[in-house]
């Protein structure tokens, strides 16, 4: 589905390198995180993706063709985004924050419409009261729902998200999470999502591309890397959910005598 | 007292509707081409650094000219321009009035929103854009949906700052020649009408505050999605500036002085198959207003269509008539000799008399008529008590005691060439100069706060503040005697020349004193037109009416 081959960035003309040759194959349906610290180079990885910046070398393959022979306002039209600061649009309504791809793909008016209302309900919004209401009057997570209904607006399959709910509490992120995946599953989406919270990306992903210095270190699903990671550095990755896990479960088993 | 305030004020609304309609008029168009122009310039400059910096400088240099220097800078570009049309397409564009204000308000208008759009833009939050693009908008897309909406309160912030500046330097276009709110304050100013003044700068300021509060009510139903607001708004401004378009064919009709004593156009009796209608000209002072009123008179009675264009610079008016802008003025042979001849010498009265009317049809083509028969030359004057107790009766008695003096002049007056003669050919050495309007030019040596003025020989005032006039005994001060002056188009119009004929040699000075007096007096106080009418009443030339 999303194929990318021996891909490198530079900004500073070959001096630096913010990716580094780097493969990875996306399979259909498939949810692939980007794991990593900040500046490992997953966000220009991910933005790569949809042409957001051009890469240096190396060739990006998207739904079978390449990337690069692509219209990027075209290519980006053909693929959902969720932004990291959810970037709802302060001068239009919820209603018209989603209509805006399908705005800029020209469908008719009432089409427009029937799937604006249809998006509210799929993200759990009631379309009467939603619609006209304004970004700035939602709470955190209704504006990131808002998010993911505008990326999925013009029906696509592919959708790119950009820490999509880093900025949000612990309680929202949790059910968040829990309905993106359900969504995905059901509306057969590939998506690559990257994140720098391993337990976000060990709940979510169905394969965990782990990164550093611009290069993958090591790709597969959670149970592998938890079970057969590749070297220190993963296994550091891995083992620091594992670690608060164990120590919540210390704490709760220190407090029950007292219950 | 409180009677001439109101009658005066009558005057002033009489003039409402044609001041306010073309203050509206010009500043409304001023603004729209200044947006238009400045709205795409400012977007070039926020994708493009090396467009941005140039730009932003050229807006902020034009920004520091003085506004009056700005308009005045206009006329000789565009007098050289029509010259370059008349040559090419065999069509002359007008220097004056219009044409240099709307250039200048546009200039002025284009910086804070040039700033403000840049500012604007650049400032919309970059996860803004970024959103933008990464949804699939092209960056033209980008611009109009996302980051033009976004800048809206700031470009609209400069807008309103835009209009402020353009409504208020407007009432500066009257002396090019442009009439505006700044009619009443300019001839206000120059006739001591005071009631004239506060209504131009009454009006300039409610019109601008009208216009800011109608463009904020516009901006905040925008933003706010009050589709009420902007409705209100639109009608507003519509009103405003729909109402600047038609007002000026109501004057006349809208508060109408009682006995129909309209300005520009008189009912005139018989023989009115006029052809063309001549333009007059008068420069910014009391005796030029009556003039020019006079000679409109004076070719109504001849069945010749007349306007005035009045207020116009001492420079201005006389390259108005050289290049046909106006057909008709009063000036003065030693400005002509001295500023235009640029000569050194004073030959005598004759002799400038004479030098002047055959360089004038040789270089410009214009025709003197010949002199009016007064002087208005400049002269030293002081307050007789304080002339005696110095013991000063000729400028040369002032080299003496002038370290210890304060002398006033006009603003013209310091740099002329004669300034600097008399200064050195009667060593004058004064402790302090100063420049006033020619008002308080008069108040300030009346009040003994300057000493000396540099006074006019045809003002009222020298005798109604009991003024004595300094000789010249060394013959510096070249002659100002007053000439009808006729621009090359009306240089050959026997019908003009018939008409205008009558008033050569007819103007004593006394005569003229006396008009110049009854327009500036405290009480019973005169208007140029009646000025005018009197005038040529005394000396003759108007028809057997009655006052």
């Amino acid at each position: 589905m999303i194929r990318l081959d021996s891909v490198s960035k530079s900004y500073d003309g070959g001096t630096t390198w913010a990716v580094r040759a780097l493969d990875l194959h996306v399979r259909e349906g498939e949810l692939m995180v980007l794991l990593g610290e900040s500046g490992c180079g997953k966000t220009t990885t991910l933005k790569m993706i949809n042409r957001l910046i051009e890469p240096t070398s190396g060739r990006i393959e998207v739904d079978g063709t390449d990337a690069a022979d692509r219209n990027p306002v075209d290519l980006r039209r053909r693929i959902g985004y969720v932004f990291q600061r959810i970037g709802l649009f302060p001068h239009m309504t919820v209603g018209e924050n989603v209509a805006v791809v399908p705005k800029l793909l020209g469908w008719p008016k009432p089409k427009i419409d029937g799937r604006v209302d249809e998006l509210l309900r799929l993200v759990d919004m009631a379309p009467g009261e939603f619609r006209v209401r304004m970004p700035r009057n939602l709470s955190g997570g209704q504006q990131q729902r808002i998010g993911v209904a505008r990326a999925l607006a013009a029906r696509s399959n592919i959708m790119l998200m950009d820490e999509p709910f880093g900025a949000l509490d612990p309680l929202t992120r949790a059910s968040l999470q829990d309905e993106y995946r359900r969504l995905h599953g059901r509306l057969g989406l590939t998506t690559v999502m990257v994140t720098h919270d391993m337990t976000e990306a060990l709940l979510m992903a169905d394969r965990i591309a782990c990164m550093r210095d611009g290069q993958i270190v090591q790709v597969g699903s959670p149970h592998d890397l938890m079970t057969r990671p590749k070297d220190d550095f993963v296994r550091g990755l891995m083992q620091t959910p594992k670690e608060h896990a164990d120590r919540l479960e210390s704490i709760f088993q220190k407090q029950e005598p007292h219950d | 007292m409180s009677s001439e305030v109101a009658q005066r004020a009558t005057e002033c609304l009489g003039n409402l509707p044609d001041y306010l309609g073309q203050h509206v008029q010009i500043s409304a168009l001023a603004l729209a081409i200044g947006i238009a122009v400045s709205l795409p310039l400012a977007i070039l400059g926020v994708r493009s650094r090396t467009l941005r910096w140039p730009t932003l400088t050229a807006a902020s240099v034009i920004q520091t000219i003085p506004s009056m220097a700005l308009l005045a800078l206009f006329f000789p570009v565009l007098v050289g321009l029509s010259h370059v049309t008349q040559w090419a397409l065999g069509v002359s564009i007008s220097a004056l009035g219009f044409l240099p204000t709307i250039i200048a308000l546009t200039l002025y208008s284009m910086l804070p929103i040039l700033r403000n759009t840049v500012t604007g833009i650049t400032g919309v939050d970059p996860a803004m854009t970024e959103a933008a693009r990464g949804l699939g908008m092209t960056s033209m897309q980008v611009l109009t949906r996302v980051e033009l909406p976004l800048a809206l309160p700031v470009i609209i912030a400069g807008v309103r700052t835009a209009t402020v500046w353009v409504v208020g330097i407007a009432t500066l276009s009257a002396p090019i020649g442009q009439t505006s709110l700044g009619t009443y304050i300019f001839s206000g100013l120059h006739m001591e009408n005071w009631i004239a003044v506060l209504f131009g700068c009454v009006f300039a300021a409610a019109l601008a505050l009208v216009l800011d509060q109608l463009i904020g009510l516009m901006q905040s139903g925008v933003s706010g999605r009050r589709s009420g607001r902007v409705a209100a708004a639109g009608i507003g401004l519509a009103v405003v500036i729909g109402g600047g378009a038609i007002l000026p064919a109501f004057q006349g009709i809208l508060f109408a002085p009682p006995e129909g004593q309209a300005r520009n156009e008189k009912p005139r009796a018989g023989e009115a198959k006029a052809e063309r209608t001549y333009v007059i000209g008068s420069k910014t002072f009391a005796e030029q207003y009556i003039l020019a009123a006079a000679i409109r008179d004076q070719l109504a009675d001849h069945g010749l269509k007349a306007r005035l264009r009045e207020g116009l610079g001492s420079a201005v008016v006389f390259r108005a008539l050289a290049s046909g802008e106006i057909d008709c003025y009063v000036d003065y042979s030693g400005t002509i000799w001295v500023n235009q001849m640029k000569r050194e010498t004073i030959p005598g009265r004759r002799a400038v008399l004479e030098g002047m009317t055959w360089w004038l049809a040789r270089e410009h083509g214009i025709r003197c008529l010949g002199p009016l028969g007064f002087e208005n030359a400049y002269a030293l004057a002081m307050q007789r008590k304080r002339a005696d107790d110095l013991g000063v009766r000729s400028i040369a008695d002032l080299a003496e005691p002038s370290p210890n003096l304060h002398i006033g002049g006009s603003y013209e007056f310091f740099g002329r060439p004669e300034w600097t003669r008399l200064r050195d050919a009667y060593y004058l050495n004064f402790a302090q100069r100063r420049q006033f309007q020619a008002t308080f030019m008069y108040k300030a040596v009346a009040t003994g706060e300057v000493d000396v003025i540099a006074a006019f020989t045809s003002d009222g005032r020298i005798a109604a503040y009991d003024l004595v006039t300094l000789e010249d005994p060394k013959g510096v001060i070249p002659p100002y005697d007053a000439v009808l002056l006729l621009g090359r188009r009306g240089a050959d119009d026997v019908a003009l020349a018939r008409a205008l004929h009558p008033l050569v040699g007819a103007i004593p000075v006394e005569t003229m004193r006396q008009a110049n007096y009854a327009v500036m007096r405290d009480t019973d106080t005169k208007t140029a037109d009646q000025a005018g009418a009197w005038l040529r009443r005394e000396i003759g030339v108007a028809p057997g009416k009655n006052p």
